[in-house]
């Protein structure tokens, strides 16, 4: 059970990992001495498994501040002969870009591998692109691995790999890979190395214009020793059911789990499985296409193995029909549904319905909420307000985080939501044409250091009149609270400086920031709408933060201190009835009864006490008396 | 008779409830028996107070999703998600839910009532059994235990037991926090 226990077995261990633990336990075996991520859901367990064992391996882990960081630190650790790895989401890539497009021009030394989880389907991301595709742009070989333990397989292979090329590799699992827990067996661990030199060599690692020329010219040639050098891939690609001739599906990815089991259904034709989808291996698909007349590619979203398959069999002459796209289809994850009707219709078969059983009741949707005791939940109750008090014309530009959730009702407090940091920009741009109406960026901690800073910047420095509303509840909570600049601890469990974001806006060169506790509905109300008055009648920048921890993190640091949760309770002669506590507050501890009198579930409150502020007629109280230290796990 | 090649479980819910804990431990229990196990998690958004579903596939098996129609057990924490998860089941497919309903925290929200849902358990032929997890939790005085009474229940109605033996289960429930108080919980569940 305990992830410390089965990320360091012994070697042929069976366990059960995570797809993530698989690619952390793949990185150990590799003897990797440096990793950097920013959290982003399906990846973040990576870096989280590796920053439970680094004291134990003598590595360094850590959370960078965003993905171009976590990218250039790997980068600069592997040029120092350190093996690295930089995780991220794919979206992470986006930021991360910059520096990739770079890295492939003066190639790494120690092995680089570069994890961006992709998210098809979109379970907890703003769009689903196709990552295999910066490996087209940058000239860096894409990995996909299938399954968790090929994921462990994939990475220690992948770091030998990048050292022999001396070029970065770029790993691709899906959710279904980082997320899916399976039958892993254990290899060999390499003892790290964590200490190395870097040796100038300036004409390949200073891209001034001559050298990124010279390096250019490089590249071209290199990418053939890197074609090649994926030819030989067993078993990870493979052909299965060889002797099978006529009809072939190619699969890569998490995909090919689902064409196996599908395979297997239809009858075992011929199956090339590819872990390799960029670059495609010629020789090797060739070698599969042999007596074949027709093949399906069974890939999710672009048809980047489709479309490379054409090429190939349009270079060599040969008469093979290919389809992929125009069965599978491009948007969502694989299911085996899907799988199944494309395989079928590809191969003629009749596809039978599957029966299944439907209710005839209405249901209620269960969106995803704010905890009970969630900070933000308070801070959007008193921007309303304040708002509403003030008779503006708000545009709320959201960002990424928890706080995203803000965009459903009673809050409906997202008006835009973009990317990471984009709240202050695109506000920046809205303030500048928009008449009448006032754009408040609304953005938590981890987001504000990871891309907001700039933004705010460019509002003082442009002008801008926009309130930035920072919800600063001291950690990376959306993606399962992991400590950023404002926690005051490292990935590690190290103290560190916290970065003061009053301090920030006020070296910034904002003239009004003003800090507020959220629990304290009536100060927070005033307290903005100081702030937003001053937006208006200034026409600059205001930041106000909203400082108060993530309830997840407080319950754990009570329970740890041994400190008893104030549960509340509903006064039953005081309450009316009026609903302001479950419908306008909306605390996911707080149920209706038949009466429409409110009620408190005691498991599910935290003791925050902003329902009892919320309430008119006072009828909110904890049952017990508070103890001293209750406020203190809250800051 | 032969023995089945797979097992197809779908656990539903709300987050928070132990959803992923549970998958967990059938899946520890699982490697130790040496039997193939996938289970499919979806993260981030889901941990807030929504609906969750855990897919649990034991056997012969590759794909880690399980099709509409195609689950054996729906196993759920809780039953306005088990009725919104009853398409998962297959035509024979056996429920085995908590009878606990939660309010989603939505303004003006209605939720259907217990004996509303039975009901069209019945009216569709649906086998299923309710446990009342919450009752029993709050008997042995712990109520985070309801995931592990839950599973307890689909040990002994289930046919979980022909891939999984009982004493790898209660060996990967040591390993969790509150050992003592989980195992009480399963078998409490396993003994209704």
């Amino acid at each position: 059970m305990n992830r410390l226990n089965s990320i360091l077995k012994k070697p042929n261990s069976k366990v059960l990992l995570m797809g993530n633990e698989a690619i952390a336990r793949g990185f150990i075996e590799a003897g990797g001495g440096f990793a950097a991520a920013y959290p982003g859901t399906p990846s973040t367990e990576i870096v989280e498994t590796l920053a439970e064992v680094a004291s134990y391996l003598g590595i360094h882990v850590e959370w960078s501040v965003n993905e171009k960081v976590a990218l250039e630190s790997a980068y600069g650790a592997s040029i120092s002969n350190v093996r690295a790895l930089a995780a991220m989401k794919h979206v992470g890539l986006n930021v991360a870009a910059d520096a990739l497009a770079s890295i492939a021009y003066t190639g790494v030394r120690a092995g680089l591998v570069i994890v961006s989880a992709e998210d098809p389907s979109m379970w907890s991301s703003q769009n689903e692109q196709d990552n295999r595709y910066y490996g087209m742009l940058a000239y860096v070989p894409v990995i996909d691995p299938s399954d968790p333990q090929e994921a462990k397989d994939l990475t220690k292979l992948a770091f030998e790999l990048s050292e022999k090329l001396s070029h970065p590799i770029l790993m691709l699992p899906t959710t279904r890979v980082s997320h899916t827990r399976s039958n892993v067996i254990l290899g060999n661990i390499t003892p790290p190395r964590t200490k190395g030199s870097f040796i100038k060599e300036n004409n390949r690692f200073g891209l001034v214009p001559a050298n990124s020329r010279n390096l250019r010219d490089k590249l071209i040639n290199k990418w053939s020793i890197i074609k090649d050098s994926f030819e030989e891939f067993e078993p990870y690609n493979r052909i299965e059911n060889k002797e099978k001739d006529k009809i072939a599906i190619i699969s890569s990815g998490s995909s090919y789990q689902y064409a196996r089991e599908v395979n297997e259904e239809v009858g075992n034709y011929r199956l090339i499985k590819i872990s390799t989808p960029y670059p495609l291996p010629k020789k090797f698909i060739l070698k599969g296409l042999e007596d074949v007349k027709k093949v399906l590619v069974v890939e999710e979203l672009e048809p980047v193995v489709e479309n490379q398959l054409k090429e190939i069999i349009n270079e060599e002459g040969l008469s093979v029909k290919v389809d992929g796209k125009s069965y599978v289809g491009y948007a969502g994850e694989m299911t085996l549904e899907r799988a199944r009707k494309a395989i079928r219709e590809f191969l003629g078969l009749p596809i039978n319905q599957t029966a299944y059983k439907k209710l005839d009741i209405k249901l209620p949707l269960r969106p995803p909420s704010f905890c009970p005791g969630c900070p933000h939940r308070g801070t959007f109750y008193a921007l309303k307000r304040a708002v509403n008090s003030l008779m503006l014309k708000p545009i709320y530009s959201g960002d990424i985080g928890c706080y995203s959730l803000g965009i459903n009702s009673p809050y409906d407090e997202q008006d835009i939501i973009l990317e990471m940091g984009g709240s202050i920009g695109v506000a920046n741009g809205l303030a500048h044409v928009s008449e009448n109406q006032v754009p408040i960026a609304i953005i938590g901690d981890s987001t504000f250091y990871h891309a907001g800073i700039p933004g705010l910047i460019n509002a003082v420095y442009n002008k801008s009149p926009i309130l930035v509303l920072v919800l600063d509840n001291r950690t990376t909570a959306m993606t399962g609270e992991q400590p950023d600049p404002s926690s005051g601890i490292t990935a590690t469990g190290e103290e560190t400086k916290i970065i003061d974001i009053a301090k920030v806006a006020e070296g910034i060169g904002i003239e009004k920031v003003i800090v507020f506790d959220p629990f304290n509905i009536k100060e927070s109300t005033n307290m903005l709408k100081e702030a937003l008055s001053y937006v208006v009648k200034e026409r600059k920048p205001a930041v106000a933060i909203a400082k108060k921890a993530c309830a997840l993190n407080a319950v754990r640091i009570a329970n740890k201190i041994h400190i008893e949760i104030p549960i509340y309770q509903v006064l039953e002669n005081k309450c009316t009835a009026c609903g302001i506590c479950y419908n306008a507050f909306a605390c996911p501890a707080i149920f209706v009864k038949d009466d429409k009198k409110a009620w408190i579930e005691p498991s599910l409150c935290t003791g925050c006490g902003v329902c009892a502020e919320t309430c008119p007629y006072d009828a909110i109280k904890p049952i017990k008396v508070i103890d001293k230290r209750w406020d203190s796990v809250w800051q | 008779m032969a023995m089945k090649s797979k097992l197809n479980i779908v656990i539903s819910g709300v987050g928070g409830q132990g959803i992923v804990t549970l998958a967990r431990i059938i899946g520890e229990a699982a490697v130790k028996n040496d039997v193939k196990v996938l289970i499919a998690e979806t993260h981030g958004l889901s941990q807030r107070g929504g609906s969750v579903e855990v897919h649990v596939r034991l056997g012969n098996v590759y794909a880690p999703l399980v099709p509409k129609g195609e689950a054996d057990v729906l196993l759920s924490m809780e039953l306005i998600e088990t009725a919104r998860n009853i398409d998962y089941l297959n035509t024979n497919g056996l429920v085995i839910s908590s009878d606990v309903i939660l309010r989603p925290p939505i303004p003006g929200v209605k939720i259907p009532k217990k004996d509303e849902i039975i009901k069209e358990f019945e009216k569709n032929n649906i086998r299923y059994y309710l446990v009342p997890t919450k009752e029993l939790a709050e008997k042995i005085g712990n109520y985070q235990s309801e995931n592990m009474i839950l599973l307890g229940s689909l040990y002994k109605y289930s046919e979980i037991n022909k891939f999984i033996d009982m004493d790898s289960i209660k060996d990967s429930i040591k390993t969790m926090r509150n050992p003592e108080i989980n195992l009480k919980a399963f078998e409490l569940g396993s003994n209704l």
